[in-house]
């Protein structure tokens, strides 16, 4: 009697040998780590269902059945106790969350020991895939082990334990669980956003309900998806959602409250504290993507006169929720930023030392309008672990903490990525392309190719219902088929030369650092990207003149003639797609200013599909 | 933490709530659709019009159904099948579905396949790349870029509502046999009416129906909202149906055409379109087989993960989710084979996976039917007593014909 599966269904037998019912459900004690079984769910006759105590009333069991120690008749039903959940209603077949593995599974099997002859307790629910098996039948799971072992991959059991189970459904949280018990709300915020990203709507807004509202605030700026964040602050009442935001770090609020509409952030705003209101509104003043808008207005800076002692008491009286301190500032007496301690200086010093003999004066710092990709620069060049965001006086409006430097650098990066085309969806996780994607995304020009390849056969070569059947139809109509073979034949430069280009575009677009500093940074990158065009569509048509002239040295004249035109057009095609990679840069640019997402592969799809067009018709048209 | 705004219902709702099902009714009419209602006109002339309103009933119960299950329970019907009714019998109704959908998804490949034959490309050739097409599209994720495309693609459907005009049928005959049913005993019409069954409430679109409110988060409020949005759609799948049906029926069956292929399907379009007909209805069927062959898939791999507790969604990797990539490759590879198998008649294959489809409906609505009545699972919005008797009267009428259909195909008719 290993498994709930086994016992469901089980006949019930009084004292007298008499079957009273069938096993319907078993309720166990929630606050052990190994529950035990303290009540039996019946069926009777008519489905009446009873329940009663395991404890008291069962004497042992075997595979055939559960016998009790009285006779039917002296038996007294018991109610579901508050502190019980009951396995069948509660637990099988629902889904839980792994809160070690950090899973979200469903329960196929419950696995029990049993100790003494009429105890039973719960080891944990079987999520693997022989508790499934075992549910279909015990035998295929039988058939399937040995199978697995006999070819060396043995099918392990795949059990979670009761205390590292969360029940999500909302029928069994009330239950109180035990202290011992490891549920949602215990884990890492980062892992919390993590298992409700994989959980339905439904689920997930339940799920996110319950944390309290510090949890809730914390998990919410760890979701990766804008449209998650939304929809869970949707789900809100306005004023959960506004004391949520006034907990959380001023600089992910302002971010939060910036993906809202205006109407519903303004209300929002409206109900916070005067002081959590002024620091997001402050921050919401500045440009997205900026200094301004990734600062945080929690840091620790103290007049330079102050002493060591004055420092680690400021410190000391900081609130708990406040931002971590990497640094002390000192300022002078108007206010202005004049130098930065680190908290180590700070330990070591003596307690009567002025913090201005200690303090490093050559302070690094930016203004709030720089773009934030270059404040993580700037960290990641001196080594900070925050920078001083100041205005035009120094006085510091706040600073940059590494932890919003390392997502800058993350979103940047990422953001880079897709534009080289590396990777098309949201995944920057690296292993999930596939290789075959991977291969995909650079040659489908392969398949531009034959599409067009058709549309010039279908052009090119006549149907045989339209040749004068005087001469030899298939003749007639081999010839033009090889004909049309020509533009057929000479199109991939001309795609290969339009992926070029666009990785050519794409480069100069990550690697360009200001365009700013140009006067005219198009018109220069069209006379250069023209210039390169013109060049490769001449050695383009110096090599066509080079395998004409020995392929067809001795043919007809039509021939040769009609291979030059071909590479003539190639040519034409390549300059004129080298000539219009500049507008390929504009677009790049524009979409990166107004923050929309551009896929590189999309973009060399655009530029692939245009040449094969312009290609298929002025390669057509000589021979029409 | 409480929802704090009750919806309104105004204009803007309603007409906001009926998009979503309009745009699935106009792309639900997808390979094997036309291929029935095409054969259906051209066979038996308006002989089976008197069923669409017999259809339109039913669908809307079904489809309404699903949609208050979402809204109540916030999960998809796989969950609640697994839930309610433990492995064995999740077990029945995945395979059943996973037999059904991967007949569909045959049948969109025939479809794709005989629409891009008549642009004179050979099976052999467009199979194998349309479905390494779907695969990377639907691995990648990027469909949705394209999904729009398709869908106002495969509308061109709606011009059968014109060519019925055009063809001129006599509206007062169309509209007393819409009304008066007649039946024959011959086994053909009787598993053409299955398959008309099978092709109008596909088991795929009670889940995709349930599904669609679960990921929208819908809740109670929503209900009238989604029922909207169920009813217009279903009216408007049925009408261009209809259409079909008169349009076929006026043009080919007087002709005598019997159809063996698109290209006598798309003759009905002559009068509208003339000699571009087969173009216009080739586009019109590659897109709209193109764009379920794509979901499909999906829907399927991601009901039968649901049910078994496995990781799922198009954002997970092959590392998280392998079940889910497998299967969905599993289905495509399967059909693409089955689709480029010698000597396979592909109009045949779109008939006859509308049958299977309807054959195995009935296991997915007994399922539906048993949940949607259970007082613990949707509490006061349990099924009323009028719409578990029309669910159990489909279950009993499919089961009733198919019962038929084998006895006079096995009679030798």
């Amino acid at each position: 009697m290993n498994y709930f599966s086994e016992m469901l269904r089980l006949p019930v037998v009084d004292s007298t040998g008499e079957k009273i019912g069938v096993v319907n459900d078993l309720g166990i004690a929630t606050g052990e780590i190994f529950p035990h079984v303290t009540s039996l769910a019946f069926q009777g006759p008519g489905k009446t269902p009873f329940m009663i105590s395991w404890r008291k009333y069962v004497e042992r069991f075997d595979d055939d059945g559960v016998y009790l120690k009285c006779p039917a008749t002296d038996i007294r039903f018991s109610y579901l106790q508050p502190d019980e959940v009951l396995l069948s209603r509660d637990i099988m077949n629902k889904q839980i969350v792994d809160t070690q593995g950090l899973k979200v599974v469903r329960v196929n099997d419950i696995k029990f020991s049993s100790s003494v002859e009429n105890q039973l307790r719960m080891l944990g629910a079987e999520v693997g895939a022989r508790g499934l098996l075992r549910a279909i039948h015990p035998s295929l799971e039988h058939a399937v082990a040995r199978m697995a072992k006999a070819i060396g991959k043995p099918l392990p059991e795949d059990i979670i334990a009761w205390s590292y189970m969360d029940l999500l459904e909302r029928s069994t949280k009330q239950i109180k669980l035990s202290v011992s018990h490891k549920t949602l709300d215990e884990l890492h915020p980062a892992d919390i956003a993590d298992i409700i990203e994989k959980l339905d709507p439904r689920l997930r807004s339940q799920v996110f309900a319950q944390l309290d509202t510090a949890q809730a605030a914390e998990a919410i700026s760890e979701f990766d998806d804008e449209d998650l964040r939304s929809e869970m602050l949707e789900g809100m009442s306005d004023r959960d959602a506004s004391s949520m935001l006034a907990l959380m770090d001023p600089d992910d609020a302002a971010e939060i409250i910036d993906e809202l509409g205006s109407e519903k952030a303004e209300k929002l705003l409206r109900l916070m504290g005067v002081a959590d209101e002024r620091a997001i509104r402050n921050l919401l003043g500045y440009e997205e993507d900026t200094a301004g808008r990734i600062m945080t207005s929690e840091f620790v800076a103290l007049p330079a006169t102050d002493t060591v002692a004055d420092a680690v008491e400021a410190i000391r009286k900081l609130d708990e929720d406040f931002e971590s301190v990497y640094y002390v500032y000192t300022l002078d007496p108007a206010g202005a930023l004049t130098g930065v301690l680190s908290l180590r200086s700070i330990i070591v010093a003596e307690k009567t030392d002025r913090l201005r003999d200690l303090a490093y004066k050559d302070v690094v710092w930016v203004a709030p309008d720089l773009d934030q990709e270059e404040v993580a620069e700037e960290m990641a060049k001196y080594n900070l672990a925050a920078i001083p965001v100041c205005d035009e006086t120094k006085h510091i409006l706040g600073i940059v903490t590494v932890d919003d430097a390392m997502d800058v650098m993350t979103e940047e990066h990422a953001e880079d990525l897709q534009i080289a085309g590396v990777s098309a969806g949201e995944n920057t996780t690296g292993e999930s392309t596939h290789a075959l994607m991977w291969f995909a995304q650079r040659q489908y020009w392969i398949l531009v190719w034959a599409i067009a390849a058709c549309a010039i056969a279908a052009l090119v070569v006549p149907k045989a219902d339209s040749v004068n059947a005087a001469i030899g139809v298939a003749d007639y109509i081999t010839s033009w088929a090889l004909r049309s073979l020509m533009p057929v034949a000479i199109m991939p430069i001309v795609l290969l030369a339009a992926m070029r280009m666009t990785s050519f575009v794409k480069r100069s677009f990550l690697e360009q650092d200001d365009h700013e500093d140009e006067q005219h940074p198009y018109l220069a990158f069209f006379a250069k990207t023209t210039l390169i065009g013109v060049v490769l569509g001449g050695v383009v048509m110096l090599c066509g003149e080079l395998v004409g002239g020995n392929l067809f040295a001795e043919a007809e004249p039509w021939a040769a003639k009609a291979f030059h035109n071909c590479f003539l057009a190639a040519s034409g095609v390549i300059v004129a797609t080298y000539a219009t990679s500049a507008v390929y840069l504009r677009v790049l640019n524009w979409r990166d200013e107004h923050d929309l997402p551009t896929s590189g592969t999309a973009l060399t799809f655009v530029a692939v599909v245009l040449s094969a067009v312009a290609f298929s018709v002025l390669g057509t048209l000589p021979l029409l | 933490m409480t929802k704090n705004t009750k919806r309104k219902l105004t204009v803007g709702a309603v007409l906001g709530a009926m998009g979503p099902g309009l745009l699935a009714a106009l792309s639900g009419n997808d390979a094997g659709g036309i291929a029935t209602y095409s054969s259906a006109g051209a066979s038996y002339g308006y002989g089976m019009l008197w069923m669409l309103p017999v259809m339109t009933l039913l669908l809307i119960v079904v489809q309404e159904t699903a949609a208050r299950c979402g809204c109540v329970t916030g999960k998809g019907l796989a969950s609640l099948i697994r839930e309610k009714f433990g492995v064995r019998r999740s077990v029945l109704a995945m395979a059943a579905l996973l037999v059904a959908n991967t007949a569909v998804t045959i049948s969109e490949f025939a479809g794709i396949a005989s629409g891009l034959a008549l642009f004179g490309i050979p099976a052999s050739v467009s199979v194998p790349l349309v479905a390494l097409l779907i695969w990377m599209l639907t691995m990648g994720g990027s469909f949705q870029r394209i999904e729009k495309v398709l869908l106002a693609v495969s509308c061109v459907f709606v011009t059968y509502v014109v060519a019925a005009f055009m063809a001129g049928p006599d509206w007062g005959e169309v509209a007393r046999v819409t009304v008066i049913p007649e039946f024959e005993a011959d086994p053909g019409y009787v598993s053409l009416v299955v398959a008309t069954i099978g092709t109008t409430i596909a088991p795929w679109m009670v889940f995709l129906a349930q599904n669609n409110v679960v990921d929208k988060n819908s809740d109670e409020d929503d209900i009238v909202l989604a029922r909207i949005d169920t009813v217009s759609g279903s009216i408007a799948a049925d009408l261009i149906a209809w259409f079909i049906i008169i349009t076929t029926g006026t043009v080919l069956f007087p002709a005598g055409v019997q159809i063996a292929d698109a290209a006598d399907a798309a003759k009905a379009l002559e009068p509208i379109a003339g000699e571009f007909s087969t173009v216009l209805f080739a586009a019109g069927l590659v897109a709209a087989s193109f764009l379920a062959a794509c979901v499909l898939p999906g829907v399927t791999s991601s009901a039968i993960c649901e049910a078994f507790g496995w990781e799922r969604g198009a954002d997970r990797s092959w590392d998280e989710a392998p079940l889910y990539r497998g299967i969905i490759t599993a289905i495509i590879g399967a059909s693409a084979l089955m689709v480029l198998m010698p000597g396979v008649d592909l109009f045949q294959i779109m008939m006859t996976s509308q049958v299977i489809n309807g054959v195995l409906l009935p296991v997915v609505l007994v399922f539906q039917v048993f949940i949607a009545a259970d007082k613990h699972i949707m509490g006061e919005y349990r099924n009323g007593r009028i719409w578990t008797v029309l669910t159990w009267a489909t279950i009993v009428l499919i089961t009733v014909l198919t019962v038929v259909m084998f006895a006079l195909q096995a009679m030798g008719y």
